[in-house]
């Protein structure tokens, strides 16, 4: 059966969340259905309906400012340690709502590497082997897992020898892919991805795509990139944000050589002022 | 105009001058006070101060070769008592003002804590003496250990509290966005991120009311031969101190100097340990 594209979220024509089943046959891993996000009295998302097809990359891209961050961060029930947020609406994972499942479940199951890289001051053995710890992992296991995950995430070759140096040690880019190293080694679902690769040179970068794409086998992928040529090459749909609102989704082919909105058209073909 | 500039000018370097030399004038004189208490302390101390100090029980006035040792002892076990007492509570309440606790409640405990660091370390020895020696009908060092660990409980909470919230918080955010807990989070992430600036904090603190004399009056009391156990009165460095100081006999005044010298002598070996400490976390860092 021909791959067909995915729910396009239509926030003007049609009450969000309203529709939701896409006439699609990839099946949704995580779901939002009227997604309303504030800081404070300040909305920052706006009934964001969409669904994220499982075991593909998903991309979302916007101005700075307009929520990408945001959205992804309510995916693992990040937001909540942030005081004065609150939402709306319903985040299903496999079709149950994250917000009556146990955080450090939903967490454990949707990984999540940060905009800015944050390695714990510890060695770089113990930052990748932290999440297997507290997740019981058994000891025997924990240096193979370690090395997979340093392996996978392009930077086994380069630190090989210094395992037991301390993270801050390392280029600001290699931080970045030893956290990309950390979340990877506790095998999650999901993978929500925020700006990974704006720390890295083009090599390193490249390594990390040919990375999500062969994780994506067994890994929903969910990356906020502000690097157009990346969505292209990366995703499999596309998401674009403006002001709060998730504007245009849809398979990311579509919305770089035919987007339906102006808005997105102006900002894919950088005529966004 | 250029007149004016140049005077306005010349003005200003006066008072640059005036300032630098006064400030440093009164840096020197803070420096000298330390060195002369020293030297001072040295000087008086001197004859007494020799291996059988270390190792030997007080003698009756106009023997040779009377010692302290028991009241070195004494001040280990009350210092160990207070350390045991004041660290785990100070540090549990700072990781819950630094962690859990909303602003008001914080600002409130923090409020509460800094009256509690300003209350006269005398009103605090007889609380202690209230609450341990008249249930317990005896003067003992752990009355001494518990008056002391109070006094520490206010520096350890504002220790933990400032260290714990200096720690980013995406380092929070990395270790829960792997799954673990809140407490998981704090004791394996937050904690150990602190750990420099939180042991030299409570060494500087122990080092602090190491020198406290008026609380123990209440609770150890003193005592010339080896204390008989945690629950009997005991000697400490401050007290003997005190009671030879005011003895009329000569060699016991040279023995209270000495004492003064082990007992500052301490007190700053403390204090340069926990600089190390600190220090020391810009190395690890870079290795
Ligand atoms: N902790 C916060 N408190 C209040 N407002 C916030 C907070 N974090 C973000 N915002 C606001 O929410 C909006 C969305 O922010 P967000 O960080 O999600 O943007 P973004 O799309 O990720 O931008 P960028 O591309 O620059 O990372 C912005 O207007 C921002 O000012
Ligand atoms: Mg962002």
């Amino acid at each position: 059966m021909a791959i067909q594209p995915p729910h396009v979220e239509d926030t003007s024509a049609m009450p969000a969340g309203g529709i939701n089943a896409p006439q699609t046959s990839v099946i949704p891993k995580l779901r939002t259905r009227d997604l309303n996000f504030y800081y404070g009295s300040f909305q920052a998302l706006h009934n964001i309906g969409i669904d994220i097809a499982s075991r593909k990359i998903t991309a979302f891209i916007g101005p700075s400012g307009c929520g990408k961050s945001t959205f992804l961060r309510t995916m693992n029930r990040m937001n909540e340690t942030v005081r004065g947020t609150r939402y709306d609406g319903q985040i299903l994972l496999d079709g149950e709502d994250i917000r009556k499942m146990d955080v450090t479940g939903v967490r454990r199951r949707v990984g999540m590497v940060f905009q800015k890289s944050n390695p714990f001051p510890k060695t770089i053995f113990e930052n990748v082997a932290y999440g297997l710890r507290i997740n019981g992992a058994k000891k025997a296991t924990i240096a193979e897992t370690v090395q997979r995950s340093l392996e996978r995430a392009a930077l086994w070759t380069e630190i090989k020898d210094k395992l037991h140096k301390p993270a801050s040690a390392l280029s600001g880019g290699q931080q970045q892919r030893l956290c990309i190293a950390r979340a990877l080694a506790v095998e999650p679902e999901v993978l929500l991805l925020d700006e990974p690769c704006s720390a890295l040179d083009p090599v390193a970068t490249l390594k990390i795509e040919e990375l999500l794409f062969q994780i994506k086998e067994t890994t929903t992928i969910v990356i906020v990139t502000h690097n157009m040529q990346q969505a292209a090459r990366l995703a499999d749909h596309t998401g674009f944000f403006l002001m709060g609102k998730l504007i245009e989704f849809n398979d990311t082919r579509a919305i770089f050589q035919n987007p339906k909105k102006k808005e997105t058209e102006d900002y894919v073909t950088g005529r966004f002022g | 105009m250029s007149r004016m500039n140049m005077e306005i000018s010349l003005r200003r370097r006066v008072t640059n001058i005036v300032m630098l030399s006064i400030t440093g004038l009164f840096t020197l004189l803070t420096i000298t006070i330390l060195f002369c208490i020293l030297g001072y302390l040295l000087y008086h101390g001197i004859g007494s101060l020799s291996w059988s100090f270390f190792t030997n029980l007080p003698k009756p006035t106009g023997e040779a070769g009377g010692g302290m040792a028991n009241a070195i002892v004494g001040s280990g076990k009350i210092l160990l008592i207070a350390t045991v007492l004041g660290v785990p509570v100070g540090f549990l309440a700072g990781v819950y003002l630094s962690e859990y606790s909303g602003r008001t409640f914080a600002f409130v405990v923090r409020y509460v804590t800094d009256l509690l660091n300003g209350v006269p370390s005398i009103v605090i020895g007889i609380f202690a003496y209230a609450m341990v020696v008249k249930p317990m009908h005896r003067f003992s060092t752990l009355a001494g250990g518990i008056a002391l660990g109070i006094m520490m409980i206010p520096i350890a909470v504002r220790t933990t509290e400032e260290f714990l919230r200096a720690v980013p918080n995406s380092l929070r955010e990395a270790s829960l966005a792997l799954g673990a807990t809140k407490a998981t989070t704090i004791f394996t992430v937050v904690a150990p991120a602190a750990i420099q600036g939180l042991v030299s904090g409570m060494m500087l603190n122990l080092a602090r009311v190491a020198g406290e004399t008026a609380p123990l009056l209440f609770t150890a009391l003193g005592n010339m031969f080896w204390s008989r156990g945690w629950s009997q009165p005991s000697a400490s460095l401050p007290v003997m101190i005190y009671q030879y100081a005011i003895s009329p006999y000569e060699d016991y005044h040279q023995q209270a100097w000495a004492a003064g010298f082990v007992l500052l002598a301490l007190v700053l070996s403390i204090n340069v340990t926990a600089r190390l400490v600190i220090s020391g976390r810009g190395a690890t860092a870079r290795r």
